[in-house]
């Protein structure tokens, strides 16, 4: 209480201090856009399921990120378009091979407690999220940036210093990396990457992610975290860029229930409500303009065809996957089943990734009518039609939007194509059993990028990929994406490899996610075009109402 | 009577065993794992998580572990799904929560139960009797699930009389801030807040009213109709003596055993309740960790539980002696 007290006073001694306020008719005024500031710069957001960690070596969802984010700063961040911005480092350097990435870290960045942020924090950071006995499920992170050595440490097989990160000086972090990869520094907005204070952490072991413990280096420090119902954050008086931070405080609410978020956020008890019900955009766009925003989400959902041996004849052939995903009305199930601001997929690859351009799919550019007379053909010359019909079971886990979308491709099969079609949903984690294990015929998929390259995503086409639960085998597609690691520009690559993927329907791409939320007329600056959904409280602020 | 007491609470422990090993059969059966979701990590990351958490023992191994854990140190574990907290943690947050609501459901249950299944019994047949056996049928009829939205429309979104979740502190905080509703500064320290716990009690305690006050004025009917009131009554003592003094003691007795586990289920929560009044109470870890695999948690919860059931048909038994003369230990 009096730590809060006290932090307060010495931000407002601060702001006074350094007139960073403006001051007119008893409002502040925002520096750039001239907005005039509600007097309180306080929000309130809610989040579905409670953080399984914030401890940035362990974060492994999305909302929790986010706060990670705000507690802590990386070498580089990000701006509101996802651009990335100098962080705790001002800029770096590449080596010519691209193999070796020097950043130079400023020298004014502190932690809340006051010691200087330091290149051996960053060092520690990323050893402790690769060090076997921290045990992180996101130490896999590591390997996707390609870090000298990650998998040989992580595995206990190298020492911690073996990681390819080092600290010349105070003030320099070294990267060493095993392929060139344009996007890496983007990679290091992620809270894998992010800073540690080694003292703390020793000090307090498990529980030094509480907020009597934890120091860290972002905007933010944690305040108050009631687990299963609030996290709080407030301003870090020690942030290097404390005084063009607007934002004093944050609170993240747990809500299990969307609808009841939902509710909240109509009786004004929220600001934000991150997970609106997909199905509700429609009707709340009508009823509240300006405030339902429907996000592009860099997800894909998708349908796996069992390939392997354990999967049934018919799908080993190519005309029969290739009618399922012909007969499959995409716009129906974006327009009138989810009806949330999704879009047809032809590609695994999401279509706002950074320099994608769809390669040309023929299927894309037909009309449904032509699809389907296609679809049609295709199975008769596979040898089923209405005396031999086929019979498919989908497997989806449970949820009421995969049923719904179950339902309409079952139909669309049944009726383009005379398909008997069972649908099966089994709970969370004895599907990914059974998807796991190739205990199926159809089973619903979805991805997420990592980072904002199409490689996030055609990566997964790859016959080692451990997410190819469909189980084929390309060598084209394999040899392509080896060819990427080193090409100049990877981009025509991709492309070939989601066109193979397309012409052989190894899988049946269905539509790209897009994100609903609800977001309060006077919160400005809210990210809309930040395809991984991240943001960050420090670029945000509460206009005043009129 | 001890020595009965210490009978049941010897017996008590064998039963906890038998239960500790079935959730270990149940938990190992269900297919899946606390750890990898949908893009399981690289084998040597699993590698580690599993070696943290003793899961690469066998399972007698670790079953024989988490109970000497559990016996000698009281430690039931870390949590898997949320790596910053051990069960106990998980316990200790959302216990109290649960505790508070449950018992004021419970109270509230009992009081308003009890009032209106007497009333309908010794009135039977009349306006009074009607009305509260409608009462009692829709209460009952009607799911929590539906009903807490149903109150937080009306009473946040209409009525904006009552927060429509959260808990801040609960019933008994440190001091109210201007502006609270229905919070009362305690002149000798500390402040009584009952605004967020109004939603979770009315939830919570409808069924279980609408269940005490049909079992009250089945039984208090029968026990009107029985000898030794119509003696009473031809002694010619007053109705208000007759019922309070010697119809509602025998009349409890079904009650109360009805109250046992009932009380157990109102104090460990709901999960209909904590996720609509967001709470944070133990109630939604029910469910939430048999989902997420999280087998500390589950194994926490279910002691928890078949611990206070235990406990509480012990005290329901005692309570029998008590009432009824005829029973003996």
């Amino acid at each position: 209480m009096t730590f809060k007290t006290k932090l307060l006073a010495s931000t407002a001694a601060l702001l006074i201090a350094t007139g960073g306020a403006v001051l007119a008719d008893g409002h502040a005024t925002h520096p750039d856009t001239g907005v005039a500031l509600a007097s309180d710069q306080s929000f309130t957001y809610s989040v579905l399921d409670d953080f399984p960690s914030i401890d940035p070596a362990l974060v492994e969802d999305v909302e929790g990120a986010s706060v990670a984010r705000d507690l802590f700063e990386g070498l580089m961040t990000e701006d509101a378009t996802g651009t990335v911005q100098p962080g705790v480092a001002t800029g770096f350097e590449v080596s010519e091979d691209g193999l070796t990435y020097t950043f130079t870290l400023r020298e004014n960045a502190k932690w809340s407690n006051g010691d200087p942020v330091v290149a051996g924090d960053f060092v520690y950071g990323l050893q402790r999220a690769a060090n076997p006995e921290t045990a992180s499920e996101y130490a896999w992170y590591l390997e996707v940036m390609g870090v000298e050595n990650a998998a040989a440490v992580t595995a206990g097989e190298m020492p911690l210093d073996a990681l390819g990160i080092s600290a010349p000086d105070d003030f320099t972090v070294v990267y060493k990396i095993d392929a060139p990869r344009p996007y890496f520094p983007q990679m290091t907005t992620f809270p894998t990457t992010f800073p540690q204070h080694r003292a703390t952490i020793e000090a307090h072991g498990d529980e030094w992610t509480r907020a009597e413990n934890m120091v860290s280096n972002g905007a933010y420090v944690l305040s108050d975290y009631v687990p299963a119902e609030k996290l709080v954050r407030s301003r870090n008086a020690m942030y290097w860029d404390n005084d063009n931070t607007i934002i004093e405080e944050i609170t993240a609410l747990i809500i299990n229930d969307s609808n009841q978020a939902l509710t909240r956020y109509l009786a004004g008890e929220i600001d934000v409500v991150m997970d609106v019900p997909a199905g509700q955009f429609p009707r709340l766009n009508t009823e509240y303009p300006g405030e339902a925003l429907s996000l592009p989400s860099s997800c894909t959902y998708y349908y796996q065809f069992n390939q392997s041996d354990s999967g049934p004849e018919a799908l080993k052939d190519v005309r029969v996957r290739q009618a399922l995903s012909l007969a499959v009305n995409r716009d129906i199930i974006t327009d009138n089943v989810l009806a949330g601001g999704q879009r047809p997929s032809w590609t695994l690859t999401h279509w706002a990734i950074a320099g994608w351009e769809q390669p040309e799919i023929a299927a894309a550019s037909m009309t449904q009518d032509e699809r389907n007379a296609m679809a049609v053909e295709l199975m008769a010359e596979a040898g089923y039609g209405d005396d031999n019909p086929l019979t498919v079971e989908i497997v989806y886990n449970t949820s009421d939007s995969h049923q719904s979308v179950a339902v309409a491709v079952g139909q669309m099969w049944k009726q383009t194509l005379g398909v008997d079609v069972t649908l099966a949903n089994q709970e969370w984690a004895t599907f990914l059993d059974t998807r796991g294990e190739q205990n199926y015929e159809v089973a619903r998929s979805g991805w997420c990028a990592d980072y904002n390259e199409p490689s996030t995503y055609t990566d997964l086409l790859t016959s080692g990929s451990a997410y190819n639960d469909g189980k084929y085998i390309d060598a084209d597609i394999d040899a392509l994406a080896q060819e990427a690691k080193f090409a100049e520009d990877a981009m025509p690559l991709y492309r070939e490899m989601e066109q193979i993927a397309s012409d052989n329907a190894y899988f049946l791409p269905i539509y790209h996610y897009a994100s609903v939320r609800m977001i309060a007329p006077d919160m400005e600056n809210w990210p809309t075009e930040n395809l991984l959904q991240n943001w960050y409280s420090k670029d945000l602020y509460i206009s005043a109402s009129e | 009577m001890y020595s009965f007491i210490a009978k049941r609470l010897a017996i008590a422990v064998p039963t906890l065993l038998i239960l500790i090993i079935f959730s270990f059969i149940l938990m190992f059966a269900a297919p899946g794992g606390p750890f990898g979701g949908e893009r399981p990590p690289p084998a040597a990351v699993l590698a580690n998580i599993e070696a943290r958490y003793g899961l690469d023992q066998p399972y007698i191994v670790q079953m024989f572990s988490y109970v000497k854990n559990v016996v000698f140190h009281f430690d039931f574990g870390p949590s898997f799904q949320y790596r910053d907290r051990t069960v106990n943690d998980v316990i200790a947050q959302g216990f109290p929560v649960t505790l508070t609501y449950g018992a004021w459901s419970a109270l509230v249950a009992v009081v308003v139960g009890v009032s209106l299944g007497v009333a309908a019994a010794i009135r039977q047949n009349t306006w009074l009797d009607y009305l509260a056996v409608g009462i009692t049928i829709g209460a009952q009829a009607l799911p929590n699930f539906v009903m807490a939205p149903m109150l937080v429309l009306l009473f946040t979104l209409g009525l904006g009389w009552l927060p429509g979740g959260g808990w801040s502190g609960g019933l008994l905080i440190d001091a109210c801030d201007a502006g609270d509703r229905l919070c009362f500064n305690n002149p000798f320290g500390g402040a009584v807040r009952f605004d967020y716990l109004i939603l979770p009690v009315i939830a919570l305690s409808t069924s279980y009213m609408a269940s005490i006050a049909r079992i009250t004025r089945s039984s208090m009917l029968e026990v009107m109709n029985s000898n030794f009131i119509r003696t009473a009554m031809a002694k010619g003592l007053p109705m208000r003596r007759v019922i309070f003094r010697h119809a509602l003691k025998p009349a409890l007795l079904p009650v109360i055993s009805y109250l046992g586990p009932a009380v157990v289920g109102m104090i460990t929560g709901s999960v209909v309740v904590d996720v609509a009044f967001s709470t944070g109470g133990i109630g939604q870890f029910f469910v939430n960790s048999a989902f997420s695999r999280d087998y500390a948690v589950i194994m926490g919860i279910t002691i928890l539980v078949g611990a206070l059931t235990i406990l509480f048909n012990l005290l329901v038994d005692v309570l029998y002696a008590w009432i009824d003369p005829k029973i003996r230990y």
